[in-house]
């Protein structure tokens, strides 16, 4: 008896008929039945007969109808990138959760409206859920777009989870140096259901990466509705919602630019930037991607146990997300001290999220100035981590680096109305 | 044409009902958000979204969904300050609302159904946008019930728990607006076995299973609320099914109609075989009208037109009352945006000449012995609408067709679509499966028990008892007679008062269950007399907000204590000394009159009648 047989089951005088499905359960049999509904019934209390063998490949996606797309001289070349992620996820039977399946090649078939935009280079870099998501992945991925550019691509879209998608987008921030768009995008609602987010995304996410802003973006709803999207930058983007489409939002101003999406069946999609960005072509295509993985983000809470900065001895970096203007409790400032005199860089953002860090207005964050904490100006928390694993590999001076911008994660301006 | 009386045994009639009831719970079946109704005009936001195809579990695609993908809609939602993010689809579902679970598993006892011993919530691809998510998720609860009939048992195969779909509130060219509020409310759907075999029966079917699910108190009441489809077919001819009839009372004519039509069919069958009829190739006849003096015909771009081969006659044959199958070929073509068609059977008429007809026949190689339909009207309409008439028409040489029917006010029927395919469905992963076991559930007392209970224990007469048990507001009255209430003032306050009001178009949808139960706690406690119970009532229905207390002054029924009472009847007792000294008790009733006019319903009939009494016994 096994998925996709066709069985009988008694249980007591109620009889059902159907397709076996994969059960998430021991103590049920989930049978599908002819119309269509799955029901759970009582293993102990069942007498189930297999009527016929493998009636249906439960589970399996069909691969091998692949959609052979015709090269188009008058077409851009975008290279698509897969990690994972709701964008190309199905079903799991085994768990009864969506997980990623998909590799570039099922996300064209998934996404038909892609057709026509661009001439496609699928490559899977990763099959992983953004939870799962590590460091030597992003080098993974900032090398797979450094190759793609290399060979030629126009613009280059990486489908991501959307869980810990800001971090990668500032990751491949500072490890590239890119004459071409690299746009994530991904999906909030999963590709397995006709409301899914993922196509407008996707189709947003290629024109975006045949525009000319040569910076890497991230492309997702801009509002609940199926409007536009709204282009941030990778270092200043956040996800500030954990259900609804329009989650990701600039930091501290307005998103460079937004993709205006006119419907279904219009080829058009009109895409504008709306603040100074970097040109295409403006760089040559480099790759800087060393990291120094050895670093903590650690939010300070009232009462927190000060073992934690027991845990944080000897890391090449820390970045503290404090409260307010940059602080922590007063007795914690000589033990961060101590961290300093032995080597650690240690870098204070501020869990207010809005706003610009400064350690000089109470005298708690002078304290933890002469303790030599580096005042990290207005940078995102997450993007602080990832700043600081970058600049530890590749800045002489790690510490002065953290306060100057190196792409655009940190602006010298507060104007968040722009 | 009059429906004529069939032996449906005789004719094989086979029939089944799908029945859908909202319940009346206090929260949606995935989110918190109340259960409550609204207008269009109350909406607070808007969002619009697209929808796109997907592949079900085993890895089909419904060619229904990619049919309808390909039509570029756009879909606009309202949301209103009474629905939230989930029914926006920005949000998953929350767990299965644990009381539609309670009253869907009374549902599953009174049915004498077996439920599942785990229900698994699906997603039923639907992509007309009727749910925002693109699927209606569904739970099969429980199957093998029963009920019972004067003609018999008739089985319940399926009992479904889903969720309501949104409300349609305005069709574009270009998309559809949906109102959210009723997105999400609990339905419960009961289909039954195909064991029905007369109209009588359907109808009797249907009631039984109404009176169940209102058993449960919990059932949501009023236009819309309960909708019932109707599965018919003859042994000659086909499945029918027929969607959306209003009326409960509308089923056994819905059900004789729709076997008079098959009926019809399969004679028009019969006799086109033996005509040996067919159809020709639609032509464009623009020509032949292009002086014609027929408006409706002139104004159009193009007129197209098929001919019938010995149809005469048999196109504006009647096969229900009013409609003909030239009816069936009009209901066709507006799917194609065409208004209608002609055909020679009705011509000539509407400014079309005899002569034209003549030209007609002659245009499409017709004979006297053919029919001949036309379309006037845009290019590519007219020519996909005759195409859709020819379709149809070559149909009715085979016999009766399998589709889906809207049931008309008058007990006719429309063509609406073909018949779905079976549904697309796969699990929703994120709501957990939900363990089920009818032995945990208190069966209801039915309706039909409760009258004789109002009857036996409250003293309530047999029709005013069943008013009360199956009207909607049988739960204030069993608050009511809890709390100590009399229940003869409850019964007829709550139906024969009601009833009376809404009569004089007081607006008694404004009554709530707690204006009742204040009214009822006034009487009880001697503030209101029962006289006042019918003015203050038209008060609260006039302004909602009132108290009671605001409502009896306003109405001017503000309780008056006893002196007061005294003084009022000792005034008129001794404004007509003369009478009462010369004619004793025989006066009472007389002055009974006066004195309550005079107290304006302010104060209770008896206490008027036992101090009129003593004053007038006082005098005498």
């Amino acid at each position: 008896m096994n998925p996709g047989d066709r069985v009988h089951v008694e249980r007591g005088d109620t009889e059902y008929e159907g397709i076996l499905m994969p059960s998430t359960s021991d103590t049920e049999v989930v049978v599908k039945l002819d119309g269509g509904y799955n029901v759970g019934i009582a293993r102990e209390h069942s007498d189930v007969e297999v009527l016929e063998t493998d009636v249906f490949a439960v589970g399996e996606s069909e691969t091998n109808d692949a959609s052979t797309v015709e090269f188009d001289d008058d077409l851009p070349t975008v290279a698509l990138i897969s990690t994972g992620g709701t964008i190309a996820s199905t079903v799991d039977y085994r768990t009864g959760a969506v997980t990623a399946q998909f590799d570039a090649e099922d996300v064209l078939r998934a996404v038909p409206d892609l057709a026509g935009r661009a001439n496609y280079r699928g490559r899977v870099v990763a099959n992983i859920l953004s939870e799962n998501m590590t460091p030597d992945v992003w080098q993974d991925l900032a090398r797979a777009v450094y190759e793609e550019v290399e060979a030629g691509a126009d613009g280059v879209v990486v489908m991501h989870g959307t869980d810990t998608m800001q971090y990668t987008a500032s990751a491949l921030s500072f490890m590239l140096d890119t004459p071409v768009p690299v746009v994530f995008t991904g999906s909030q609602r999963s590709a397995d259901r006709p409301s899914s987010d993922n196509v407008m995304n996707a189709v947003c996410a290629v024109e975006a990466a045949k525009a000319d802003c040569a910076e890497v973006m991230v492309c997702m709803h801009a509002t609940e509705s199926d409007d536009r999207c709204a282009l941030h930058r990778g270092t200043r983007v956040r996800k500030n919602h954990t259900s609804r489409r329009d989650a990701f939002e600039t930091v501290g101003a307005e998103p460079l630019g937004t993709a205006d999406y006119a419907g279904v069946d219009s080829e058009e999609v009109t895409v504008s930037f709306r603040r100074p960005h970097v040109e295409r072509d403006e760089h040559e295509v480099a790759l800087h991607d060393d990291l120094e993985t050895d670093v903590e983000l650690l939010k300070f809470v009232p009462g927190m146990d000060p073992q934690f900065l027991d845990v944080l001895e000897g890391k090449a970096g820390v970045v503290l997300e404090g409260t307010g203007l940059g602080h922590v409790h007063t007795d914690f400032i000589d033990r961060i001290g101590d961290l300093v005199d032995d080597g650690t860089t240690v870098v204070m953002t501020s869990q207010c999220v809005e706003g610009r860090v400064c350690d000089r207005v109470y005298d708690t964050g002078r304290d933890l100035l002469d303790a030599g904490v580096v005042e990290g100006e207005d940078l995102l928390p997450e993007t602080a981590l990832v700043k600081l694993m970058w600049a530890l590999a590749n800045e002489d001076d790690p510490e002065t680096a953290m306060g100057r911008p190196l792409a655009g994660e940190l602006t010298e301006r507060s104007v968040p109305w722009t | 044409m009059s429906t004529p009386e069939h032996d449906y045994e005789d004719l094989g009639l086979v029939a089944g009902l799908e029945i859908h009831q909202q319940l009346d719970t206090a929260t949606k079946l995935f989110c918190g958000c109340p259960t409550t109704r609204r207008e269009p005009e109350e909406a607070t936001r808007s969002v619009t979204r697209y929808l796109h195809p997907t592949r079900s579990e085993l890895g089909e695609i419904d060619d229904a969904a990619l049919e309808e993908s390909r039509v570029d809609r756009a879909f606009e939602y309202l949301a209103f300050d009474t629905t939230c993010l989930v029914e926006e689809d920005d949000e998953p579902p929350h767990r299965i609302d644990d009381e539609a679970l309670e009253v869907v598993q009374e549902i599953a006892a009174l049915l004498d159904a077996t439920s599942v011993d785990q229900g698994q919530v699906m997603r039923k691809l639907v992509v007309d946008g009727s749910n925002t998510s693109g699927f209606q998720r569904s739970m099969l609860v429980g199957t093998d019930g029963e009920i019972q009939t004067d003609d018999g048992p008739v089985g319940v195969a399926d009992l479904l728990l889903e969720e309501e779909s949104a409300g349609r509130v305005e069709e574009r060219d270009d998309g559809v607006t949906y109102a959210l509020d009723r997105l999400g409310i609990p339905l419960v759907e009961i289909g039954t076995k195909p064991d029905i075999r007369s109209p009588e029966q359907a109808q009797e079917a249907a009631a039984q299973i109404g009176m169940l699910l209102r058993s449960t108190g919990q059932v949501k009441r009023g236009l819309g609320t309960i909708r019932q489809d109707v599965n018919i077919s003859i042994a000659e001819g086909a499945r029918v099914e027929l969607k959306g009839v209003q009326s409960l009372a509308d089923i056994a004519d819905i059900v004789r109609n729709e076997v008079g039509r098959q009926v019809e069919l399969v004679a028009i069958r019969d006799e086109l075989a033996d005509r040996d009829a067919s159809v020709g190739d639609p032509r464009d006849v623009s020509d032949t009208f292009a002086d014609t003096d027929s408006g409706v015909i002139a104004g159009a771009a193009k007129v197209m037109a098929v001919p019938l081969y010995g149809f005469d006659g048999l196109v504006g044959r009647e096969i229900q009352p009013d409609r003909r199958l030239g009816t069936e070929f009009s209901d066709h073509v507006k799917r194609s945006g065409a208004g209608g068609i002609f055909h020679t059977d009705e011509l000539p008429a509407y400014g079309v000449t005899a002569e034209e007809v003549a030209s007609l026949r002659e245009a499409v190689d017709a004979s006297d012995d053919d029919a001949v339909a036309l379309v006037a009207a845009s290019a590519s309409v007219a020519e996909s609408a005759i195409d859709a008439v020819a379709e149809r028409a070559e149909v009715a040489v085979e016999g009766v067709p399998e589709e889906t029917r809207g049931a008309n006010d008058d007990g006719t029927s429309r063509y609406l679509r073909p018949l779905p395919g079976a549904a697309r469905m796969y699990p929703e992963t994120d709501v957990p499966p939900v363990d089920l076991d009818l032995g945990a559930v208190e069966t209801p007392e039915l309706l039909t028990e409760r009258v004789d209970r109002y009857v036996a224990e409250y003293g309530l007469g047999e029709g005013l008892a069943e008013q009360v048990a199956f009207g909607r507001r049988m739960p204030v009255f069993e608050t009511a007679v809890e709390q100590g209430v009399d229940p003869t003032l409850a019964a007829g306050t709550l139906e024969s008062t009601v009833t009376k009001l809404r009569r004089d178009d007081v607006s008694v949808e404004n009554l709530r269950d707690d204006h009742f139960l204040a009214v009822f706690e006034a009487v009880e406690s001697d503030e209101l007399a029962k006289e006042g119970v019918d003015p203050v009532l038209r008060a609260l229905a006039e302004d909602p907000e009132m108290s009671v207390e605001e409502a009896s002054e306003e109405a001017g029924v503000a309780g008056v204590d006893e002196s007061e009472v005294r003084e009022t009847i000792a005034e008129v007792v001794e404004r007509n000394g003369d009478q009462v000294e010369e004619e004793g008790m025989g006066a009472f009733s007389g002055l009974m009159g006066e004195a309550m006019g005079a107290l304006r319903g302010k104060a209770d009939g008896e206490l008027v009648s036992a101090v009129l009494r003593e004053e007038i016994q006082k005098r005498a």
